[in-house]
C-alpha cells in the first residue's frame, strides 16, 4: 500500500477512536442523576437547618462564613507538589523515509514529567524532566521563581525556556504544529532554546496597555556542543555569556480580539567548527572531540500574534494569526587560539548574517477540530559553499482534541531547498521533500492552565 | 553600545508601573460577573470592583489575557468561585500579576467556595474517565440564592477585615442585599411552586444548585459526562429517558451550540430554554437578583 494511503488510514483510525470511546462510555442515566441529586440534597438540607438554628440563636451571626459541608479539611494535607506528565508520540509517514532524528517511523518523542509547587511564601519551584530514547533523562527546565518581589518584578534562577521569540516560550508539545518553525529550529534548536542562569521580568503599563520586559543572563547561548569542544570555555569571559532581552506589547482590540507585538534579542558566544591545517590531528582534542572556536552570535527578531475568539461562541470558534521574523548575525573572524592558528587551522563556522521567518494561521472548525497552515522561509547558513541558498516550506495541520487532555494532529509539509545542505539527507539527493507526520499527546495529572 | 543598552534596560525596569490614582477604595477583582455584582452590593461606594469573565461566556474557558494581569496586579481582593472552575486560566493571571496580596495565603486571596455547602463532591476514586470532573465539588453554586447570601456574608467579613472603618457600612449593605433577595424570593414563590418536581434536562451540571433551590428534577444531562459534548448514542438514550419521565424542557447556557438540544427537542416535543447562568448573560439581566428572577420566571413559564 502507498505510504500516504497508510498514513491517511491510520489518521482516520485515531481520529475515530476518541468519539467511539466516548459513545461507549455514555452510561450516565437519569436514575444516577436522580440518586446523586437526592443524596446531595440531604446534605444541603442539613446545612440549611443548621443555619436556621443559628438564625434563631443570633440574628447577627445568621450565616456561616466558612466551610459548611464538603470542605472540612485541607485539600493537600501532605503538601505534595503537583505531579503531571505529558506524553508526546510522533509517527512519521514520509513516503521516502523517516525524517525523525532517530530514524523511527513511530517514536515516543518525549515524556515530560513536571513537579510544581510553592516552595515557601517567597518562592515557587518548577521542575520539568524530559525523557526520550536519545537523551534518556534530561533536565528540561528547573527554576525557582521569586514571587514576593516588589515593583511588579519577577525573578527566576535555574534553567528555563529562553524568552526569545514567541514560539520558543511554548513547550514543543503545546504547539499547534508538530515541530517548531524552521527558523526557530535552525537559530535556537530543535527543541527550542533553554538557558541556565537568571531571568528577571517586569510588567508595566505607562501608556495604558500591557508591556513586559524580560531579560536573562545565562551560562551560554545554546546547549553545550557535545561533539565540538573549544580550547577555551565559551563562557570564560563574562561578556561571552548568553544575554537576552524581550519586550512584549499587548493590546485588546475588542472584547474578542487582541494583538501582541514583541521584539527580542540574544547574544553570546557559541562553539563553531574549524578546518584543520597541515596537521589534521592538531584540531582533534585529547578525548577525540573536534576542536572548535568560540564565536559571537546574535539573534534578534520580532513577532506578531493576532487572536480572535468571540466570547459567547468561544467554545466553537477561534482564529490565530502569528508571524515571526529572526535575523542571525555571526562574528566573521573570531580569534583562533595560537596553538591552532600555528598549525594552519582556519575558521569554518557561520559568517555574516541570515534571516528566517514563518507565518502561521489556525482556524477552529468545531469544538474539537482545528485547521492550521504555516509558511516558512529560512536563509542558508552563511558559509561560502551555501551562500545564497534557502529553504522554503509550506505545511498544513489538522488538530483534533478529544478533550482538554489529549490531542491528535496530522501534518503535511512540503519542503523545497536550494543551495544549502539538505535538511533530510536520508531522503536522497532531491531538493524537495513531502513529509507526513502524525502526533498524539496526552496529559496526566492536575489540570494545567491553557497557554496564551 | 553595551552601556547604552544596559542604561535603556535599567530605565525600563524603573519606569512607573502605571499612573496611580489616589483613592482609598478597596480594589476588588472577581472571576465572574455574579461575584462582581454581589461584591458591589456589599462593598457599595467603598470598593472599586471589576470582573474577568463575562456572563455570556463559559467560565471554564476564559483566556488568560495580559490585560487581565494588569487588573489583578493592583487588586486588594481577588475573589473567585474556586473548586477548579478557573483552573484553566487563573494560575496564569495570578502568577503573572506579581501581586502578593492576591496569591494563596495573601490577605486578598478569596476562595468563595469555602463559604458554600457543596454538591457533587465525588466519592471514591476520581479520574478523567469521568469527564472533566471537579474533584472538590460542583462549582456552579451561585445559582442558589441561599448561596448568594453566603457569598455576600463572606464579602462583608473579608472587606471588614481589610477596611475596618467600613465594617458598619458593609454590614448594612449585606443586610440590605439579603433583604432585597428575600423580598424577591417572596415574589417568585409562586413560580417555585410551579417548578417543584417538574422533570427537566440540563446541558451541563451547572444547574444542580439551581435545581436544589427550585425543586426542578433533573432527569438527565445533554453531556454524557461533565465537559464531554453529546454523542449520538447518549442522545438516543436521553430521548428515551425524556419520553419516559415526561421531561419537556431542556435547559442550556447561551454559550453552547443549541443544534443538539434542538435535535432532542424535535424528537421529544420539548422546549429548549436558553437561560443565562450568570449576571450579564442576557440583555437586561444586570444584577444577581435580576438573574435569579429571570431564570426562575422563564423556567416556570416553560414547565407550566
Amino acid at each position: 500500500m502507498h505510504p500516504s494511503i497508510t498514513a491517511a488510514a491510520l489518521l482516520a483510525l485515531v481520529a475515530m477512536a476518541a468519539p467511539a470511546q466516548q459513545m461507549g462510555d455514555t452510561t450516565r442515566t437519569d436514575s444516577t442523576a436522580r440518586a446523586d441529586s437526592a443524596a446531595r440534597a440531604d446534605s444541603i438540607r442539613i446545612v440549611r437547618e443548621i443555619e436556621a438554628m443559628s438564625a434563631g440563636a443570633s440574628a447577627d451571626t445568621a450565616r456561616p462564613t466558612t466551610v459548611s459541608a464538603g470542605r472540612s479539611g485541607p485539600v493537600n494535607p501532605r503538601l505534595l507538589p503537583d505531579i503531571s506528565a505529558v506524553g508526546d508520540i510522533v509517527g512519521d509517514f514520509t513516503p521516502r523515509g523517516s525524517t525523525q532524528e532517530d530514524g523511527t517511523r513511530f517514536g515516543v518523542r518525549e515524556i515530560e514529567v513536571a513537579l510544581q509547587a510553592e516552595v515557601d511564601p517567597y518562592f515557587r519551584g518548577d521542575i520539568f524532566l524530559g525523557v526520550n530514547d536519545l537523551e534518556k533523562v534530561s533536565i528540561e527546565q528547573a527554576y525557582l521563581t521569586a514571587t514576593a518581589l516588589p515593583g511588579a518584578l519577577e525573578a527566576r534562577v535555574g534553567r528555563f525556556l529562553m524568552p526569545v521569540g514567541k514560539q520558543n516560550t511554548t513547550h514543543r508539545h503545546d504547539l499547534h504544529s508538530v515541530e517548531y518553525p524552521w527558523v526557530v529550529k535552525s537559530f535556537l534548536g530543535e527543541e527550542g532554546l533553554t538557558g541556565t542562569g537568571l531571568w528577571v521580568s517586569r510588567i508595566f503599563a505607562p501608556f495604558g496597555f500591557y508591556q513586559e520586559l524580560q531579560v536573562a543572563v545565562v551560562d551560554r547561548f545554546g546547549e553545550d556542543e557535545g561533539d565540538l569542544r573549544t580550547t577555551e570555555p565559551v563562557n570564560e569571559e563574562l561578556s561571552a555569556l548568553g544575554y537576552s532581552a524581550r519586550l512584549r506589547n499587548y493590546w485588546d482590540l475588542s472584547e474578542a480580539s487582541n494583538i501582541e507585538l514583541s521584539g527580542s534579542a540574544i547574544t553570546g558566544k557559541r562553539a563553531q567548527p574549524l578546518v584543520c591545517g597541515v596537521d589534521a590531528l592538531s584540531c582533534i582534542g585529547d578525548d577525540g572531540e573536534a576542536l572548535g572556536v568560540a564565536a559571537r552570535q546574535t539573534v534578534f527578531g520580532a513577532d506578531f500574534t493576532y487572536r480572535w475568539r468571540p466570547l459567547q461562541q468561544g467554545l466553537y470558534r477561534s482564529f490565530i494569526l502569528q508571524a515571526e521574523w529572526m535575523r542571525q548575525v555571526n562574528e566573521n573572524d573570531p580569534r583562533i587560539p595560537d596553538e591552532l592558528a600555528l598549525t594552519g587551522a582556519a575558521y569554518a563556522g557561520q559568517r555574516g548574517s541570515r534571516s528566517g521567518f514563518y507565518t502561521f494561521a489556525r482556524y477552529q472548525l468545531t469544538r474539537r477540530l482545528y485547521l492550521g497552515a504555516r509558511v516558512d522561509h529560512l536563509d542558508s547558513p552563511s558559509r561560502e559553499e551555501e551562500a545564497g541558498g534557502s529553504l522554503n516550506a509550506q505545511s498544513a495541520y489538522l488538530e483534533f482534541f478529544p478533550s482538554e487532555f489529549s490531542k491528535l494532529m496530522a501534518m503535511f509539509e512540503h519542503v523545497d531547498q536550494s543551495g544549502m545542505e539538505l535538511a533530510f539527507p536520508d531522503l536522497g539527493p532531491s531538493r524537495r521533500a513531502n513529509r507526513i507526520l502524525l502526533q498524539a499527546t496526552f496529559a496526566l495529572g492536575p489540570h494545567k492552565p491553557h497557554p496564551f | 553600545m553595551p552601556i547604552r543598552i544596559a542604561a535603556a534596560l535599567l530605565a525600563l525596569f524603573t519606569l512607573p508601573i502605571a499612573p496611580v490614582a489616589a483613592n482609598a477604595q478597596l480594589k476588588v477583582v472577581t472571576s465572574t460577573t455574579d461575584l462582581y455584582d454581589i461584591a458591589r452590593a456589599v462593598g457599595g461606594s467603598r470598593i472599586r470592583a471589576s470582573h474577568i469573565g463575562e456572563g455570556y461566556q463559559d467560565p471554564h474557558f476564559v483566556e488568560a489575557k495580559p490585560s487581565f494581569v494588569l487588573k489583578i496586579r493592583d487588586a486588594d481582593v481577588w475573589a473567585f468561585v474556586g473548586l477548579d472552575l478557573e483552573i484553566g486560566w487563573m494560575p496564569l493571571l495570578i502568577n503573572g500579576a506579581r501581586n502578593e496580596r492576591v496569591r494563596p495565603g495573601g490577605s486578598g486571596y478569596l476562595d468563595v467556595s469555602t463559604a458554600i455547602p457543596l454538591l457533587d463532591v465525588p466519592q471514591g476514586k476520581v479520574d478523567r474517565s469521568q469527564g472533566d470532573v471537579h474533584p472538590l465539588g460542583n462549582p456552579h453554586y451561585w445559582l442558589d440564592p441561599e448561596n448568594g447570601k453566603r457569598i455576600a456574608h463572606l464579602f462583608r467579613t473579608r472587606f471588614s477585615e481589610l477596611d475596618p472603618s467600613g465594617a458598619a457600612q458593609y454590614a448594612a449593605n449585606e443586610k440590605a442585599f439579603a433583604d432585597r433577595l428575600d423580598a424577591a424570593a417572596r415574589e417568585w414563590a409562586d413560580d417555585l411552586a410551579v417548578i417543584r418536581g417538574k422533570p427537566v434536562v440540563a446541558w451541563h451540571t451547572s444547574w444542580r444548585y439551581f435545581a436544589e433551590y427550585t425543586g426542578m428534577n433533573i432527569v438527565g444531562f445533554m453531556e454524557p459526562k461533565p465537559g464531554v459534548p453529546p454523542s449520538p448514542s447518549h442522545l438516543a438514550g436521553l430521548i428515551q429517558t425524556m419520553k419516559r419521565t415526561g421531561a419537556k424542557v431542556i435547559i442550556m447556557e447561551p454559550f453552547y451550540d443549541r443544534k443538539m438540544a434542538d435535535f432532542v427537542a424535535r424528537n421529544t416535543g420539548a422546549t429548549v430554554l436558553v437561560l443565562p447562568p450568570s449576571v450579564g448573560g442576557e440583555k437586561g439581566v444586570d444584577d444577581y437578583i435580576a438573574l435569579m428572577r429571570h431564570d426562575i420566571s422563564r423556567l416556570a413559564g416553560a414547565v407550566s
